[in-house]
């Protein structure tokens, strides 16, 4: 007997997302299934991020339908943090445990520092915990941001181009670690980026974005078929 | 210092006065910080403008025989703080609506609230001429002339925005900061912002009628600068800026008592001299091995 596929943590069914007068993607069916990773690619301009807001909650779906709603751990673009805040590493990372209204000085809100310590060390940011966030360097605020997003205690880490801006080494730095919370947190993961060269090692599927439409499937047949591969010639 | 101390007596004539401008100076710059944080700066400009049009339309539409307000004691501060409250707290719904849905740039909208709001302060004081100079004292503030009821029910007013402020500071940072992940939070980012505006408009609405919109403009901004570079983390900002607030207030009104000068500019003069003092220090320290 074939083993049945285990139920998706989100399933997209003819979801048709846009704004104002413009539809931005139609039709769109996507399921995500826990363990897996998701590398949402294509242009910029496309639609990835519309897609990956859509599935967060933050932009309504003109038609369609969203079932499942699983605890996100949120890693935005850097550059839309505003660095005037004078806020340490340690109070960023702590917004993942914001998930509630707590008392000041409450027993809830200590355990809650413990948790954001442990999220800072495991993405080797311990060292950075009082340090101002908005001082930090591109690739170490990446590593505070994926550690806020853990601390959220997610079923789902989504990446909105999470190595976009930062340099080679840095890149270097944070794929191995994405990988290895991955393993170790048996971590569910949506990444969108408009390059795949770095990424496309640590993909288990793809969505392919393009022209209002969305294409996905097991990565290894989705990065080898011609469309992408044409696109991404270069880097793949 | 013998001033200094007669000013700290309970039984000095302008007991209240001292320290109604001191609470101003302590509460204020706790909204403040979010005013500078979120770039709302410009409303700190236009919104005690749009204060002080709401305080003159009240009382030219009771010259106009329309009476809001029963007649009593405190009849001329009720006015006001209806025509106040009323008219900041359906700016901010229109400047907050207009955020999300206009394309124009928001400067461009506050500069234009700002300008309609003066030249209607002063159509509506014109059109009501018999009542012109309680209104104008209302206009730039009366904290001079604080009566106790007045002093009491401000305290209350400051005491629940300060407190409010400082119990959700963590709701209204990480709604300020992030929005998207206070959404993914599953936190309702509507209610916090409406509930941070309603403090800002309050605050505002209440202090331009106590220190005027140029103390109060002053207030919102410029102990939340002075503090910046020394916060660290927004507790501290938020405490910081209202220490530089309250000082600054009480050294403003030790220096216009004993010099004979206008207790408002004076107060917002001691706060920028505290901010270039924080700006020397700062550049000093960054220079210094």
């Amino acid at each position: 007997m074939k083993n049945k596929a285990p139920e998706p943590l989100i399933r997209l069914k003819n979801v048709s997302l846009g704004y104002g007068n413009t539809l931005v993607l139609t039709k769109v069916d996507l399921d995500v299934r826990r363990g897996e990773v998701w590398g949402l690619l294509g242009h910029n301009g496309s639609g990835k991020t519309t897609l990956l807001k859509s599935m967060l909650g933050l932009i309504a779906r003109r038609s369609g339908e969203v079932i499942g709603r699983p605890r996100f751990g949120y890693v935005p673009q850097k550059e839309r943090l505003d660095p005037v805040y004078p806020l340490s590493s340690f109070d960023v990372a702590a917004m993942g445990t914001y998930r509630a209204f707590q008392w000041p000085f409450g027993r809830r809100r200590a355990a809650g520092s413990d948790v954001v310590r442990r999220c800072l060390a495991d993405c080797g940011a311990g060292q950075l915990a009082d340090r101002r966030f908005g001082d930090l360097s591109a690739g170490q605020k990446q590593r505070v941001l994926i550690a806020r997003a853990l601390a959220a205690e997610p079923e789902i880490l989504v990446l909105d181009e999470p190595l976009a801006g930062v340099d080679i080494t840095t890149q270097q730095a944070l794929l191995p670690l994405l990988k290895e919370l991955k393993e170790r947190r048996h971590l569910t993961m949506l990444m969108v980026s408009h390059r795949i060269s770095a990424e496309k090692g640590l993909f288990t599927h793809v969505a392919w974005i393009d022209e209002g439409r969305v294409d996905s499937g097991p990565a290894a047949g989705m990065l080898a078929s011609g469309r992408i591969s044409d696109i991404f010639k270069t880097e793949l | 210092m013998n001033t200094f101390l007669e000013i700290l007596k309970p039984d000095f004539l302008l007991h209240h006065a001292v320290w109604g401008s001191v609470v101003a100076g302590f509460v204020c710059p706790l909204v403040g910080v979010y005013v500078l944080l979120r770039r709302l700066i410009f409303w700190g400009v236009a919104l005690p403008q749009v204060s002080a049009a709401g305080i003159s339309c009240a009382f030219m539409l009771e010259a106009l025989g329309l009476n809001m307000i029963t007649t009593g004691e405190h009849h001329e501060k009720h006015l006001a703080i209806v025509g106040a409250v009323v008219f900041t707290l359906g700016a901010i719904i229109l400047l907050a609506g207009l955020e999300r849905r206009a394309s124009a740039p928001s400067e461009g909208r506050l500069g234009v609230l700002y300008v309609l709001a003066a030249a209607l302060s002063i159509l509506f004081v014109s059109w009501n001429a018999s009542g012109e100079n309680e209104m104008l004292g209302l206009l730039k503030g009366e904290i001079v002339s604080i009566s106790e009821t007045d002093f009491h029910a401000m305290l209350d007013l400051f005491g629940l925005a300060a407190a409010a402020i400082l119990l959700f500071q963590r709701e209204f940072t990480l709604v300020s900061f992030d929005r998207d992940m206070a959404m993914t939070l599953g936190r309702s980012v509507n209610v916090w912002d409406g509930a941070l505006f309603l403090i800002i408009g309050l605050t505002i609405s209440l202090g331009v009628m106590t220190v005027g919109p140029l103390v109060i403009f002053g207030f919102l901004v410029i102990p939340p600068m002075a503090a910046l570079p020394w916060a660290r983390g927004m507790m501290s900002f938020s405490l910081l800026s209202s220490i530089i607030g309250g000082l600054s207030a009480f050294s403003g009104f030790y220096v216009s008592y004993t010099r004979d000068l206008p207790l408002g500019p004076m107060v917002v003069c001691v706060a920028c001299a505290a901010y270039l003092l924080s700006l020397s220090a700062e550049r000093i320290l960054r220079r210094s091995p």
